[in-house]
């Protein structure tokens, strides 16, 4: 076959046959898939998806090409990506016109060719094209000395780009940059954000030292800083070219003063026509200083970059062209001469170049007079807070009047006159609209005693000036701003909106009452915002009000609001004169107790008021350091006695309340706590209660909380406790004694219809004696839970079931044998009713309960712990016991609640009274720990 | 250190804040300083150079306090947003949010390993949150506190936590058991003595009480500033032998531990209200305010402006 093949010579493709291409296919499926055993990579043959040999070629190694056969090598695998060159295999050219075009041709087509306009020349470069076929078309015109085409840079577009008109009309400058503002913010940033790293590194100071090590350590930074730096100057102004007129006979290049550089500028300064010879020859000068070097080096010749430069190492070539000095001159940034003019100016003080300043000059600087004054203007400004600040200096004193006869409206007059020059103006018009009908108030409008009233005024006015102003000031500036410091915390803490921590904690009871956090923040808040919002005039009397109250804040604060009603009548609010937490009879000695302080407080004012301005009070005996602006500093020994007298009772009062105080606190108490596993795991402790049981979650429910229990219900609970544990079959017999079933009326089986799992319950508890595996309690908890809830829906399923007149069903009989008091099964009614009610009766069992019973159960519980110890190990661990009971006592509790309704009321009363007494959450918190 | 070493005046002042400071804490070894403040930011500083290395952002409300771990890898923070965020610091990423608090987060300090985060809030309860594992549910909620907790500390083995219901409890990890003490005051801030044996509560009497650990007695109490109404750190100092704390009116008091007299005073603020943390780092004293200058505008409107920390040291 082989043989036969070679001698023929074959066109086209062959056709295959079917089944081939199957399975081939089928095979190379199945391998793609991984079905296929995976041979070892070298005896793998490539396929391609038809499942075809590959081949590979004849100079890549036939049918074993690559690394056997695999697309690896021996070094190991590099993919690559492989683009097929069968597709695009030569590439499509895309031809012109012009291609099939002769010379001649083409220039007759440029005749109507498309070009674009300069109208929308936006870069100039259609503008740069013209002038350079202008140049080339000149150039053929009249051969010139330079052959070949003329080079880009030279030709110049005749007119400013589109572009670049549209920038100088907005503003541009030639020279300037056009920078974008983003770019720069973002080097700002990236600079804070350097500078900030800098800061973290503690060797900072090491970094200022040496930059270079500071590069070192953070490059990329730095060298993104670096760049900016430079860009930044770049950015500013772009290099405007500026050519230099050749003006010379030299040849081209050639440069006279090569070897004496300094010569130069001399030579330019003579230069006829060089106008700006002055500013021309700095940056000369700087250029020659530093491309001294860079002009006896030619570029690409001779000397290696790290060689000295020597005479002997002059380039031969650059000797008599220096390129060099061309192109700087040229590429010569605009930048340098503007800077440097400015530096001329400056240091020639603005004056031009070529001129020099006038030795004597007519300019003279005009000079204008402050505006007349007229002579009749009153200098008047009204500001709303301090009213007598200064139109009263400039007050013109009214005529000295003769007092009224009457002696009454003279010291009226007299004492309203020092309050209003005290309290300013407002307080006038306050009064004048009080006491308008008024007739011995007359004298406020124009009446009799006017003029007396506005003499004594100003009299009061001057007196005080000094004194009353500072004493003034201190009081209204916790409203002005200036004088921030005189800001208490509580102002300052209300307006930016800040809440006080409230106390909960009542001083005037000996024992800490729990308060839920919400106080009565609403009378705070109120005073507050009266104290910084309200006018002066009525803001200064709760101000003078001197604090009785000083050692007690919250009292301090209710006193000044029942002063402030007092003096300004207005709405009461409800819990006026004491907090809402406090008792009714306490808000009465409350109450009290402020009416005669502030009776004392008022004597004290006017007393004073009538001997010295300054505050004499009594109160100041309380001395509290530090005393603030608010208060009157100034110590005054004449006080009413009346009012010092009860302040000191107070004070006594509240020296024994701390006293007190200090005898109870700090209280110590120790409960029991538990850490949760994982916390004691974190803090790498061993947990405390390792391998004891989980407590019983705590119940958070309101009506937990919100329950007190009075102490005979505990002792009860308690003892009920004990009972609760017992088999039921042993508590019968007790209940034998002394049940009377109080409720033997009720149609307990109508419940026990509705909630029908009482009976499963029931049948439970009753085998509980039997079924000794079984814990006790946790039958007994279920027993009083569907006690709690028949009794809950007791009362109202009494009524239905005598509303509809409902029989009662026949009750489910517990097999006899079960019933350990077998004797009783013929009276159904009472004896079925009994077991289902003695986990309520219990309670009136145990409070009846004798001595002798007790100990009876005692022994029984004894006894009975023991077995269960013996029974199981943790389940009925003495923890659990106590806490389930515990729980089921809470519930009792309540049941008993919902159950003996006339009792409630009794028991209401006791309640509040323990409420009162206030420390009916502690004490059950105690108790249940 | 004598009485002449104490810190009398700033050495630095914080600006950057935008709001009032309401809480600023070193870092352990006391080169770097943390605050937050009403801006709803924590910022890190260096507060010997007075540089503002990076602000955090994430809280929706005011940041009340802030905590930092012993190897400066982690920040905890709380506020208003009664969340408790355990953060990156490099990165300034937040990696847990804890939320479970019913209100307002006092307090947030990390345990030992840095492996529990504690919160005290104004729900009345201490809760802690683990770190380690992804749960944002508190691992243990105590809340046997009568009211907002104002106030908490972290021992090795033990919970401490000042309430406004006025006691400080003990919450004793290893022994499983709750020390309650009454002080019969509400307590506004607590702090333990560098030994341990001791623990200094601020109350809202303007008293310190220093009360000791093992038996609950109260050894001292210190008098004379003002502290009413608002919150104010108060501590000791590294030798124990002075108590610092803050006052309402802007000062800043130190006290004799033994005689409890008040050995230098000065105002630390223009304003109302600081906190004072003695640090373990060369008795650097922070203390942090907001110091609030009032513009008046025309219309008598009030304007909390220009804010900083203030930062002293001697």
């Amino acid at each position: 076959m082989e043989s036969d093949e070679e001698d023929f010579v074959f066109f086209g493709t062959p056709i295959e046959r079917e089944e081939d291409i199957t399975s081939r296919k089928k095979k190379s499926i199945a391998e793609a898939s991984g079905q296929l055993r995976t041979l070892a990579p070298w005896k793998q043959e490539v396929r391609d998806e038809e499942g075809r040999r590959r081949f590979h070629g004849a100079f890549s190694g036939g049918f074993s090409a690559g690394y056997y056969n695999t697309v690896g090598s021996k070094e190991g695998w590099t993919p690559q990506t492989f683009t097929s060159s069968r597709k695009n295999r030569a590439e499509f050219k895309q031809q012109d016109l012009s291609n099939f075009l002769d010379d001649d041709e083409k220039a007759e087509l440029e005749g109507n060719s498309l070009g674009t306009s300069m109208k929308f020349d936006t870069f100039g470069f259609t503008a740069a094209d013209m002038a350079r076929k202008q140049v080339e078309k000149e150039q053929n015109e009249r051969p010139s000395a330079i052959p070949g085409p003329a080079p880009d840079e030279i030709v110049v577009p005749a007119t400013d780009p589109i572009g670049v008109k549209l920038m100088l009309k907005m503003g541009w400058r030639r020279g300037h940059s056009i920078k974008s503002s983003k770019t720069s913010s973002l080097y700002d940033a990236r600079r804070e954000a350097r500078k900030a790293f800098l800061a973290l590194s503690e060797d900072a100071k090491a970094h200022a030292a040496g930059p270079a090590h500071a590069d070192m350590d953070d490059t990329m930074e730095t060298s993104s800083e670096l760049l900016t730096d430079g860009v930044s100057q770049l950015h500013k102004t772009t290099p405007v070219y500026v050519l230099n007129p050749k003006q010379d006979m030299y040849g081209l290049g050639y440069d006279p003063f090569k070897g004496a550089p300094e010569f130069r500028d001399n030579k330019r300064s003579h230069l006829p026509g060089n106008k700006v010879s002055g500013q021309k020859s700095q940056p000369s000068k700087k250029d020659g200083l530093f491309s001294f070097k860079s002009r006896n080096v030619a570029p690409g010749f001779g000397i290696g970059a790290l060689e000295e430069l020597d005479a002997e190492d002059e380039d031969v070539y650059a000797s008599n062209y220096d390129f060099e000095t061309f192109v700087e001159e040229i590429e010569e940034p605009a930048k340098l001469a503007i800077e440097d003019k400015k530096k001329t100016t400056v240091k020639q003080h603005g004056i031009l170049p070529g001129f020099k300043p006038a030795t004597n000059s007519d300019f003279q600087l005009e000079r204008f007079d402050p505006p007349v004054v007229p002579k009749d203007f009153v200098p008047r400004h009204k500001f709303p807070t301090t009213p007598e600040a200064t139109p009263k200096m400039t007050e013109l004193p009214p005529k000295e009047v003769p007092p009224p006869e009457d002696n009454n409206l003279k010291v009226l007059i007299e004492g309203v006159a020092t309050l209003v020059a005290r309290c300013g103006p407002l307080f006038e018009e306050l009064s004048r609209e009080k006491h308008q009908s008024n007739p011995m108030f007359d004298f406020l409008n124009n009446g009799n005693g006017h003029d007396y009233y506005k003499r004594k005024v100003w009299e009061a006015r001057q007196k005080h000036g000094d004194k009353v102003k500072p004493l003034f000031k201190e009081k209204v500036i916790t409203q002005d701003i200036n004088t921030q410091r005189k800001m208490t915390a509580e102002s300052r803490g209300n307006i930016l909106g800040e809440k006080a921590l409230e106390r909960s904690v009542v001083k005037d009871v000996p024992v800490p009452v729990p308060v839920p956090v919400t106080v009565t923040e609403t009378v705070n808040l109120q005073f507050h915002l009266s104290d910084t919002f309200t006018e002066p005039a009525s803001f200064v009397e709760p101000t003078e009000v001197t604090k009785p109250f000083q050692h007690d804040t919250a009292k301090q604060e209710r006193f000044e609001q029942y002063m402030k009603e007092k003096y300004h009548g207005g709405l009461r609010t409800k819990d006026a004169g004491g907090s809402s937490k406090m008792s009714e009879s306490a808000r009465a000695r409350e109450r009290l107790e402020f009416e005669a302080a502030a009776e004392a407080v008022t004597l004290g004012k006017w007393g004073s008021q009538s001997q010295s301005q300054s505050q004499p009070s009594g109160q100041q005996i309380l001395g509290v350091p530090g005393g603030r602006g608010l208060q009157f500093t100034s110590g005054g020994s004449e006080a009413c006695s009346s009012s010092s007298i009860i302040i000191n009772k107070k004070l006594e009062v509240n020296r024994g309340e701390e006293v007190m105080k200090k005898s109870m606190f700090p209280k110590r108490e120790e409960f029991q706590w538990r850490p949760v596993s994982i916390l004691c795991k974190r803090f790498d402790l061993i947990d405390p209660y390792l391998g004891k049981p989980p407590p019983p979650p705590r119940s958070r429910s309101k009506l937990d909380s919100l329950i007190f229990m009075p102490d005979y219900i505990k002792a009860a609970t308690k003892d009920e406790k004990t009972n609760a544990n017992l088999p039921i079959s042993q508590l019968d017999d007790i209940l034998e004694d002394n049940v009377e079933v109080e409720n033997v009326e009720r149609p307990v089986d109508l419940y026990k219809a509705i909630f029908s799992d009482d009976s499963d319950d029931d049948m439970a508890s009753l085998n509980i004696t039997q079924s000794e595996s079984e814990d006790p309690t946790k039958k007994i908890e279920a027993a009083a839970n569907s006690t709690l809830s028949r009794l809950v829906a007791g009362d109202f399923l009494e009524s239905l079931g005598k509303e509809l007149g409902l029989e009662v069903p026949p009750e489910y009989q517990p097999p006899p044998i079960q019933k350990p008091k077998s004797t009783l099964p013929e009276t159904p009614q009472v004896s079925q009713s009994q077991p289902q009610n003695h986990e309520k009766k219990d309670t009136k069992v145990e409070r009846k309960g004798s001595d002798s019973e007790e100990e009876r159960e005692r022994d029984r519980k004894r006894s009975k712990r023991h077995r269960s110890r013996n029974r199981s190990g943790s389940e009925s661990d003495e923890y659990r016991d106590r806490n389930s009971s515990r729980r089921k006592e809470r519930k009792k509790d309540r049941s008993s609640h919902g159950k003996h309704r006339k009792r409630e009321s009794e028991r209401k009363s006791r309640r509040d009274e323990e409420r009162d007494y206030g420390d009916g959450k502690r004490e059950k918190r105690k108790w249940r720990d | 250190m004598s009485t002449e070493d104490l810190p009398k005046n700033e050495a630095q002042v914080l600006k950057g804040h935008e709001g009032a400071v309401l809480t600023a804490r070193f870092n352990k070894d006391g080169n770097y300083c943390l605050t937050g403040g009403k801006d709803r930011t924590i910022r890190l500083w260096n507060p010997h150079r007075g540089i503002h290395i990076k602000t955090y952002k994430s809280h929706g409300r005011e940041v009340r306090d802030v905590h930092v771990t012993a190897d400066n890898s982690k920040i905890c923070s709380c506020g208003g947003d009664r969340q408790v965020f355990y953060w990156d610091v490099s990165t300034g990423r937040v990696i847990r949010k804890f939320r479970g608090h019913d209100s307002e987060v006092n307090a947030v300090k990390f345990n030992e390993y840095s492996s529990v985060v504690v919160s005290a809030g104004y729900d009345r309860s201490v809760r802690a949150w683990d770190c380690r594992s992804h749960s944002t549910e508190p691992i243990q909620i105590i809340d046997t506190f009568l009211d907002s907790v104002m106030s908490v500390c972290l021992t090795k083995t033990e919970i401490i936590a000042g309430s406004v219901d006025g006691t400080v409890r003990t919450f004793d990890i290893r022994m499983g058991r709750e020390l309650s003490d009454d002080l019969g005051q509400p307590v506004n801030c607590i702090s333990l003595s560098n030994d341990g044996n001791c623990v200094l509560a601020s109350c809202l009497d303007s008293t310190l009480r220093l009360l000791d650990r093992t038996s609950g007695e109260l050894l001292q109490e210190y008098k004379g500033h003002t502290c009413k109404s608002f919150k104010m750190d108060c501590c000791l100092s590294n030798s124990d032998a002075y108590v610092v704390g803050g006052s309402e009116d802007g000062r800043l008091f130190f006290w004799d531990l033994v005689d409890a007299s008040v050995v230098s005073s000065f105002r630390a603020h223009s304003s109302v209200y600081e906190f004072g943390k003695l640090e373990d780092h060369n008795a650097a004293i922070e203390a942090c305010a907001f110091n609030v200058c009032f513009v008046e505008s025309c219309e008598q409107d009030w304007f909390p402006f220009f804010l900083e920390v203030k930062y002293m040291y001697h």
